[in-house]
């Protein structure tokens, strides 16, 4: 692969989609000059783009995989992964509670990790790989076994948190850290619940992880 | 949010020259706290420079320490077994910020850079010295019930700061003699970890004695004997995911029940992590009872001062401190 | 064909929630996720002053952003009839004006609404929201009640009341007499606001929100824009928690509404979690002065009650503070005086257990106070003042098992070795503290409609204009339908949460499954009785001139008592050559309701462990006993109760909208620094349901259970902590600050 001091995002493996092309090749040939001579093509690419406002809300390509497919996709770089995820692609599961970081109801995995979507832009997850609720049994006839338990110990109320909690449950065990109920505790309380479902959420946790399912 | 440029460099020079060629450019890694300020438009910059391809993550052992790469996740730090082993001050005090799903984001160099949680800093409605210099101090005569007890300006009204810095990681690490690696426009260089952060002085906006375009590249922590006889106590409003009202870094060595050697920070009192140097000399070659802690925590708490709503930090912080030192004491 | 055995699903049975799997795959659609063809985004400019007028609005940097429709202001808003109208305070449920969305230039309370930007991407909108330019000319504002309680008035709408004589406390032999302080309290449901409106036509209307009452909210849109029922749609069969906070028409839906008209396209407003704070309502502050008096053997001789809360300058918001304390004991003295302090503050809305919770708060915490100014057990002095009919109005209770929910839950919890001297107690490092309290809250049931359609492939689908915020109305009365009709929980289809559908109550004031459950109980009966008539008048019927004693209802057919031959419903539709049947049945209570008082009751017994150096406290045992009437779940009956623990919690020792006064802005206007409890504080919990059934209250048994659990549990909780601790913490929350 060529070496360059500044790669833009999407790389050059993934053609981006047609209508985005002409962008990215204004985009990648300026980036590519910044490299060059960082301070004075700055003020120059500020120039050719009249300002930052639209020097950066021309779309870009990225390629995300979520849930098992590879999904080529267009976005201004503010774009967060959740709103990526609702207001793009209509994947609504993943839910948005406070947009800071303070909730956990848009808890996904990242390349298998539990992360929150809000704070997470979608031109940064390039080339990983995004699982939502939406993605996580195996095949959408059957639930996950943290799904099932969650209904079986009435683990949410309204059920908006719920995706969150489910898909920090499964990281939970996934990391270790579900060994007791008090690791539980600690360990889920970056998932909010506002109806104080946690003490069966709890108990829906300690059963998965007892039972030995793979999650 | 204003719209930016994203890039994305793989080196460190590129990583840097993009920094220094614009006045406000950022660095993202984790991007857990620059994505909250930038959605609250607190700050706006211009290109959001993306790190995560830089090899900056690995955790080893280096000459007389171990080295923390700046882009190490907060988990993965916690976690990994020679700091578990060797240095349990640092994942207790990890582990006890934030939220599971934060800690797989950040990074400890951004972990080391988050802002204080002000809450004057955070709305851009209200006048705030580090946001907007020159505005004011909101907290001063405000809400301050999160606010400093130490090394504040409560002086001149268009300097003035009395915020915190809010990083439970940061406690531990200033008591552990971290050193900083930071590379920028003009080379490489170290910062003791104790002169990394600032106090508020006549330039709050500052955190950081980081000079424009540096970038942190590594943390190492020095070899101690402070493997058994630690413990981290945050007081905090809630049992979890809540950000210190008072917290104390505590480690010993021991032998035979005599202070060795000492370490003692806090954090939740100041506008960066508050070492105590004094009370740690007081605690060295003493017997290791509730009598000399009690004297550490006296002298800890010299030059201390409150505002209106945050004088429960008095009364709080010296009995944490003995606190914290008490269990450290317990036999591991 | 015989159907196969009925499932778990009868009333009382722990089923699993019907909505269960929508809800755990994410396939569950909230009000901000109808993403509608052609949909745009509305985003909210807020003022930031408290009081005054907008001098100038500049909209134009915002208009010239990319993706930029309109910037809806004052100055352009289309006309809102009802507005100019104003509100008509004979029917309105709170008194005052309603505060108009983009009416004029008058700014009542920080973060209002000034400008809605409307654009193609949330991004766009987002940005361009910030570039409207806003000028004002400011007022000296007040939004501290502390300092401001000489401006206190009794509302238009008194709660005040008395028996015997006033103040009759202070001539007892033992008394007591303390103030207590609630702070604000925000809904927060995880959930943030949200509305999508599309205009079909020049007067119809469909909105896409988060409502408690589907039906209410019609009202309030029709009335507002001076539309027929039929042309305004409400839709919200998912809400994401409101805990009262969506029993208005609040900004999000006006300001989409008028989006939607004013650029032709749906517009979707969802609020920012600061909008939360002061755009959907909040639990008022409240002072409280309590005033007990006994004899030396504990019996009540007098009560005073004088309770404080704030309200906007435009409505008079009142609660239910002095509630609990009319009818809880049997006092013959009582007075209890309700007044309102206006601030330049957004009106405060119904907030779980409204009134009651911060009533009880005060009423709880002094008769633990009392108990001990008596030397008495806090448990011995309850059961001394037990009334067994309610000191209010001297009417029967229809059902009162509190005397049940303190000797169970007293057992349950080991009441009996708790040590009564404060601080006597220890685990470890850690002082222990018991404490206990009682709570009353209304058991009502109003007017509720439901249809019932059997349709030909044997599915009964039932449909009510009611909600679902959590407590698992969808299940409930899938549970009460298949129960009454003799069928399998899997034929049954509850459906709600839209207004086309017959009239039910709004969910708050815990009376949604004795009102809806009684219309789902009464349509279920009717269409019984008509299928019955089908399959005794039909020649050829194999229960042809059958007689209606000799009949059963069960596994989904009508059969002869003690045979097995009968006719499933499915069959009885074909020989009568009909595709569906449908009933629509209203319910409603009858006169004899009017006897009684209706009331649900609970016992809370709490272990607290408080850190002795850091003040840090934790709920470590509760145990709830509580008589709901009859028991429609016990699966979501008992989540009920942990839901209320949870928010116990959360009021006793973290919650409080903090606003410097100053600015008259909220300081804590994020899920960050305003705590609500975290999986880390939950503690044991152990719920005792009486379930006895009340058959004043509803045919089913049913009272109410969703507030009831978090009536006095904020003063259990102080008042194990001050067994804990020796410290009577009369200003909530707990924090470990108050304690060191």
């Amino acid at each position: 692969m060529k070496h360059r001091t500044f790669s833009v995002l999407f790389g050059n493996e993934q053609e981006p989609p047609h209508t985005a092309r002409r962008d990215f090749l204004k985009q990648s040939s300026l980036l590519t000059a910044l490299a060059l001579a960082p301070s004075s093509v700055v003020q120059a690419a500020e120039t050719v783009f009249g300002g930052r406002a639209s020097s950066a809300a021309e779309p870009i390509p990225v390629v995300i995989e979520i849930n098992g497919t590879s999904r080529s996709l267009s976005v201004e770089p503010r774009v967060t992964l959740l709103d990526l995820l609702r207001e793009q692609l209509d994947m609504t599961g993943t839910k948005k509670g406070c947009d800071y970081g303070q909730c956990g109801a848009c808890t996904v995995h990242v390349d298998g990790q539990r992360v929150l979507a809000c704070l997470s832009l979608a031109v940064m997850m390039q080339g990983r790989q995004v699982t939502t609720i939406e993605g996580l049994a195996e095949n959408p006839e059957q639930l996950h076994p943290m799904q099932e338990a969650f209904i079986r110990h009435d683990g949410f109320q309204c059920g908006y948190c719920t995706p969150g909690q489910i898909m920090s449950a499964v990281g939970c065990i996934r990391e270790g850290h579900a060994d007791s109920a008090a690791e539980i505790r600690e360990y889920m309380s970056g998932n909010l619940c506002r109806c104080g479902a946690y003490s069966n959420i709890i108990a829906a946790i300690e059963e998965v992880k007892k039972g030995g399912a793979k999650v | 949010m204003i719209n930016f440029q994203y890039v994305r460099p793989t080196t460190q020079q590129a990583s840097v020259a993009a920094l220094t060629g614009n006045p406000t450019a950022q660095f993202i890694a984790g991007g857990t706290n620059l994505i909250d300020l930038m959605k609250r438009g607190v700050t706006a910059p211009e290109t959001v420079v993306d790190i995560n391809a830089l090899p900056l993550r690995s955790i080893d052992r280096q000459g007389n320490g171990i080295r923390i790469g700046a882009l190490a996740l907060n988990s993965a730090v916690a976690d990994h077994p020679l700091i578990r082993r060797q240095q349990p001050l640092l994942t207790q005090a990890l582990n006890a910020g934030a939220s599971a799903q934060i800690r797989n984001m950040a990074t400890m160099g951004g972990n080391m850079l988050q802002r204080t949680r002000c809450h004057y800093f955070y709305d851009t409605a209200l006048p705030c010295n580090k946001r907007e210099p020159g505005s004011g101090c909101g907290a001063l005569a405000g809400f301050n019930r999160i606010h400093a007890i130490f090394g504040t300006n409560d002086r001149d009204p268009k300097q003035a700061c009395i915020a915190v810095h809010p990083s439970d990681m940061c406690v531990a690490l200033v008591a552990l003699d971290a050193t900083v690696l930071v590379t920028g426009p003009t080379g490489e260089r170290r910062i003791p970890f104790i002169d990394f952060h600032r106090l508020p002085g006549n330039t709050p906006e500052r955190d950081t004695n980081l000079e424009r375009g540096e970038l942190i590249l590594a943390l190492d922590i020095p070899d101690n004997g402070f493997a058994r006889h630690v413990h981290y106590l945050k007081v905090r409003d809630r049992n979890s995911y809540a950000f210190a009202l008072v917290s104390v870094a505590a480690a010993l060595d021991l032998s035979n029940g005599t202070i060795r050697n000492a370490r003692l920070a806090m954090g939740g009192v100041a506008h960066k992590p508050w070492r105590l140097l004094d009370a740690e000399k007081a605690l060295i070659g003493k017997p290791a009872t509730e009598t000399t802690f009690r004297q550490a925590a006296d002298l800890a708490m010299q030059g201390a001062k409150a505002y209106e709503h945050n004088a429960f930090k008095l009364r709080m912080s010296p009995g944490a401190i003995v606190e914290a030192l008490k269990t450290a004491a317990r036999p591991a | 064909m015989e159907e196969s055995a009925v499932k778990t699903g009868q009333i009382g049975d722990p089923l699993n929630r019907v909505d269960g799997r929508l809800k755990v795959t994410g396939g569950a659609r909230y009000a901000a996720e109808y993403n509608l063809p052609g949909i745009t985004f509305g985003v909210l400019t807020t003022s930031t002053i408290t009081k005054g007028r907008i001098r100038a609005i500049d909209t134009k940097a915002a208009e010239k952003a990319p993706g930029v429709l309109a910037v809806v202001t004052h100055k352009n808003s289309p006309k809102v009839p009802g507005y100019e109208a104003g509100t008509d305070n004979a029917q309105s449920r709170v008194h005052g004006q309603e505060f108009r969305v983009f009416y004029d230039d008058r700014i009542y309370y920080n973060n209002q609404p000034v400008a809605l930007v409307i654009a193609d991407t949330l991004e766009r909108a987002t940005y361009a929201a910030s570039l409207v330019s806003v000028t004002y000319n400011e007022d000296k504002h007040q939004t501290n009640i502390k300092t401001q309680t000489e401006k206190a008035f009794k509302p238009e709408r008194p709660e005040d009341y008395a028996r015997g004589e006033a103040d009759a406390y202070k001539t007892a032999p033992v008394r007591i007499e303390r103030e207590y302080h609630t702070p604000i309290h925000v809904h927060n449901p995880m959930e943030p606001h949200a509305a999508t409106a599309v205009w079909e036509a020049d007067d119809k209307v469909i909105i896409y929100n988060k409502a408690q009452g589907v039906k209410l909210a019609q009202k309030d849109i029709m009335k507002s824009f001076d539309l027929k029922e039929e042309n305004v749609r409400v839709h919200s069969p998912f809400v994401g928690g409101a805990f009262g906070s969506s029993s208005r028409i609040w900004p999000q839906e006006m300001a989409a509404i008028l989006g939607a008209k004013k650029v032709g396209r749906p517009v979707k407003v969802v609020l920012k979690r600061d909008q939360v704070f002061n755009m959907v309502g909040y639990r008022p502050r409240s002072i409280q002065k309590v005033g007990l008096g006994a004899t030396a053997d504990g019996k009540l001789i007098g009560v005073t009650h004088e309770a404080m809360g704030l309200t906007s300058t435009y409505e008079q918001f009142t609660e239910r503070i002095v509630h609990p304390t009319k009818s809880l004991y049997r006092s013959p003295n009582l007075n209890a005086v309700y007044k309102l302090v206006p601030l330049d503050l957004s009106t405060p809305c119904w907030t779980r257990g409204p009134g009651e919770s911060s009533g009880s708060f005060a009423l709880e915490s002094a008769m633990d106070e009392l108990a001990y100014a008596l030397n008495m057990d806090p448990l011995a002095l309850r059961l001394k003042n037990f009334a067994d009919k309610d000191p209010e109005n001297d009417k029967p209770w229809s059902s009162n098992y509190l005397r049940a929910c303190y000797e169970r839950g007293a057992e349950r919890f080991g009441w009996s070795k708790r040590n009564p001297k404060p601080r006597s107690m220890r685990s470890g490092d850690m002082l222990v503290g018991m404490g206990m309290s009682a709570g009353i809250y209304k058991a009502e049931r109003t007017t509720a409609s439901a249809r019932a359609k059997l349709r030909s492939d044997g599915l009964l689908v039932v449909q009510s204009a009611a909600a679902d915020v959590g407590p698992g109305t969808y299940t409930i009365m899938t549970q009460i339908a298949a129960d009454t009709m003799g069928l399998d929980v899997s034929k049954v289809r509850f459906e709600l949460g839209d207004s086309s559908f017959p009239q039910a109550p709004p969910q708050y004031g815990s009376h949604t499954t004795a009102s809806v459950g009684s219309a789902v109980h009464d349509v279920c009966v009717a269409l019984k009785q008509r299928l019955q008539e089908l399959a005794v008048n039909k020649q050829g019927s194999a229960l042809y001139q059958a007689s209606a004693d000799d009949l059963v209802f069960a596994d989904n057919a009508i059969r002869l008592k003690g045979r097995s031959n009968g006719l499933s419903y499915t069959e009885i539709l074909k020989l009568n050559n009909l595709p569906e049947l449908e009933v629509t049945k209203e319910s409603k209570s009858g006169p004899e309701k009017e006897k009684f008082s209706t009331k649900s009751f609970c016992a809370t017994f709490i272990e607290v462990h408080v850190h002795p150096v850091t003040g840090m406290v934790q709920v470590r045992r509760v145990v709830s006993a509580v008589d709901a009437g009859r028991i429609m779940n016990l699966k979501t009956a008992r989540s009920q109760i942990l839901s209320s623990t949870i928010w116990g919690i959360g009021m006793a020792l973290m919650e409080e909208g903090v606003i410097d006064h100053r600015f008259g802005r909220y300081m804590n206007k994020d899920l960050a620094e305003y705590h609500v409890p975290v999986c880390a504080d939950t503690p044991d919990m152990d719920v005792i349901l009486i379930d006895k059934p009340d058959p004043i209250v509803s045919p089913t048994g049913a009272k109410g259970i969703g507030e009831i659990g978090m009536v006095g549990f904020a003063a259990a909780v102080a008042n194990a902590v001050f067994h804990a601790t020796g410290k009577r913490i009369r200003e909530l929350p707990i924090t470990p600050d108050k304690l060191v």
